[in-house]
């Protein structure tokens, strides 16, 4: 299974556009968080304008795929998807960080539509996700689609849940408790329409991530928690997006997922990479806009 | 023996965990949304829910801060979910899981939550703290009923209100039974069970009924006190409170919990702002829990944080004579 290189150059496509954005949303007061907005946005560009069912339309429709993206500091990239998306105008990505803007300094569910889940305080992302996820599960139970719905039989319906819940984790959160807890909480539901994605990119604001206090040995965690385990490179599209089909069609299997992204702190931009910077501030980060502008095109 | 307003009769002690669980059951019966979230401390009323609901109930394990957010998430999709633990556990523990998951977004989350200062279970358990600290985070209404009576119609009406919520079951001897059963229970609004002369108890949760008590030994030294139960902390019913101090001069207020942001500080914080008005605080001074027994005869852990109808009473006297001093 794998997908067409037309398919592939344009999200590649996507994925400048989106990082013009968000160069944009750094400038508005010359911060941002640069390295984890940087290092997962080819996974969000996966995710919005290839893989999710999602309608810009209307952000609210129930049988939505939900993303809740546990490390919010790096919103920047989603908001780029969602004004790429048509759902805010261009001009919102200088209101970023603004009072009143809806592109407030981390997603904040009340005030941003489109935006699943109010993050922020690292760790939470997980529970809420497996929570959105037991709760299709339920719905599932209670309210079971009727024969008169679809004219496929009932046991063909177990292969498509209402809805996945994609949780974007960063790699220093894994070191929260609550993570944990949460981990245990999806093996033991046997939540399969829930799939975690880890952006390692193995740097946090202290310094490496596995110095800082070590996570390693990250798969055998995951498959000891009684998750499905997958490893890719999260910067290479044929990658994503094999591995994405490959984990929605595993639905059925009582296991939940989770996919190891190895990505690079501010990638694409060498200055943000050999800082490995985390929250740029100032001259150093538009230093990094700068270069960023002459690599990736004024693409307006 | 004082007389009482209309909803009042006082009568036997009875559990307040039991008007909970009656309300509970009803509210499941009624709301087929409303689930039962358990965190390892089993539910009110749990072999009926064994028995009647076991679908409905989600063991989260003794994993509070995940199940919060577990909560949050069913909540947003329409669920009613409910979240019963101790304070410290269920809400303590994951106090910013509450503020960030789900008071920002204003999920519809109900929490009966356990508190006070009585029995044997030590510091851990028997914190005093947990009340005032909710009381500084927006969204989230608060509950603290006075009996059986109350709790059961608290309770209903928490299940009705959308919103996030919390009850508290307090850890006391169990209080006097105060309402009738037609007592017109109003979130968010006070009910005064006498209105007084001289002074006038403000009060929450189980010590109204130590201040019921306290109105009997104040009779006898010729004393007309006044008893207001405010059983919602959040938000506070202002009005009842000024309309109070405008009629007796002199406000004590008396609470299971520790003064530093309760009851007593949510009153004066009216009244500085209202009415000044001389004030005197019952409650538990800045200082944890401990263990202590309960006997025939005696009281230790009420002797110790002076909560009893007497401290009451003794506070009544001091202000009036505060107020005396300033006329």
């Amino acid at each position: 299974m794998s997908h067409s290189d037309a398919l592939v150059q344009e999200l590649e496509a996507k994925a400048k556009v989106l990082v013009n954005h968000c160069l944009d949303q750094f400038c508005t007061f010359s911060q941002g968080h640069v390295g984890g907005t940087m290092s997962v946005l080819e996974i969000i560009t996966a995710l919005y304008f290839h893989h999710l069912k999602f309608d810009p339309k209307n952000p609210d429709w129930p049988e939505r795929d939900r993303v809740v993206m546990s490390k919010a500091h790096c919103c920047e990239a989603i908001y780029a998807a969602l004004v790429e998306l048509g759902m805010y105008p261009e001009e919102t990505l200088g209101t970023y960080y603004c009072y009143g803007s809806p592109f407030q300094g981390h997603a904040d569910r009340w005030c941003t539509p489109g935006i699943d889940f109010s993050g922020g305080s690292l760790g939470q992302g997980l529970s809420f996700a497996a929570g959105l996820a037991l709760s299709e599960k339920l719905k599932m139970k209670y309210n079971p689609p009727s024969r008169q719905d679809t004219f496929l039989p009932r046991y063909i319906v177990r292969y498509n849940p209402t809805y996945r819940t994609y949780c974007i984790l960063g790699d220093g959160e894994l070191q929260e408790g609550q993570v944990w807890e949460a981990a245990m909480f999806a093996a033991k539901f046997k939540l399969d329409n829930l799939i975690a994605i880890v952006d390692y990119n193995k740097w946090s604001l202290d310094g490496p991530t596995n110095d800082v206090m070590p996570i390693e040995p990250l798969v055998d965690k995951w498959k000891a928690f009684g998750w499905s385990v997958y490893e890719i490179n999260g910067h290479e599209f044929h990658d994503i997006l094999v591995t994405l089909d490959m984990v929605a069609n595993q639905y059925g299997d009582n296991r939940p997922k989770v996919i190891i992204a190895h990505t690079v702190k501010g990638r694409g931009i060498s200055h943000w990479e050999a800082l490995h910077m985390h929250l740029g501030r100032g001259e150093e980060m538009m230093k990094g806009v700068r270069e960023g502008r002459a690599k990736y095109g004024d693409m307006e | 023996m004082a007389t009482w307003n209309k909803h009042v009769a006082i009568g036997p002690p009875a559990g307040v965990g039991k008007g909970i669980g009656k309300a509970m059951k009803a509210a499941f019966q009624k709301d087929p949304k409303a689930l039962a979230i358990l965190e390892d401390m089993q539910f009110p009323e749990i072999e009926w829910f064994v028995d009647n609901m076991f679908d409905r109930m989600i063991e989260c394990g003794i994993a509070e801060q995940n199940a919060a957010c577990v909560a949050a998430a069913l909540a947003s999709e329409g669920f009613t979910p409910v979240i019963n633990n101790f304070l410290f556990a269920g809400m303590g523990r994951a106090y910013n899981q509450i503020r960030q998951s789900i008071l920002v977004d204003r999920f519809n989350v109900k929490f009966i939550a356990r508190e006070g200062v009585w029995g044997e279970v030590g510091v851990s358990h028997a914190t005093v703290e947990g009340w005032g600290s909710l009381r500084v985070l927006p969204n989230l209404m608060m509950i603290n009923p006075a009996d059986a009576v109350e709790a059961e119609k608290a309770a209903t009406a928490m299940m009705q209100y959308i919103g996030p919520a919390v009850i508290k079951q307090e850890m006391s001897p169990d209080p006097l039974t105060i309402f009738t059963a037609d007592y017109p229970f109003d979130l968010g609004k006070a009910y005064s069970l006498r209105d007084g002369k001289d002074a006038t108890i403000i009060a929450t949760g189980y010590m109204v009924t130590e201040a019921v008590k306290a109105v009997d030994l104040l009779e006898e030294d010729g004393l007309d006190v006044g008893v207001l139960n405010v059983s919602t902390l959040k938000p506070i019913d202002e009005e009842a409170i000024v309309a109070a101090a405008k009629r007796t001069g002199a406000i004590v207020t008396a609470e299971n919990s520790s003064e530093i942001n309760g009851l007593g500080d949510a009153v004066a914080c009216v009244l500085c702002e209202n009415l000044p008005t001389p004030l005197v605080k019952v409650g538990v001074e800045d200082e944890f829990g401990q263990s202590g027994l309960i006997t025939e005869e005696k009281d230790e852990l009420m002797e110790h944080f002076a909560l009893s109808a007497k401290d009451v009473a003794d506070a009544v006297k001091k202000c009036i004579l505060k107020r005396e001093a300033l006329r």
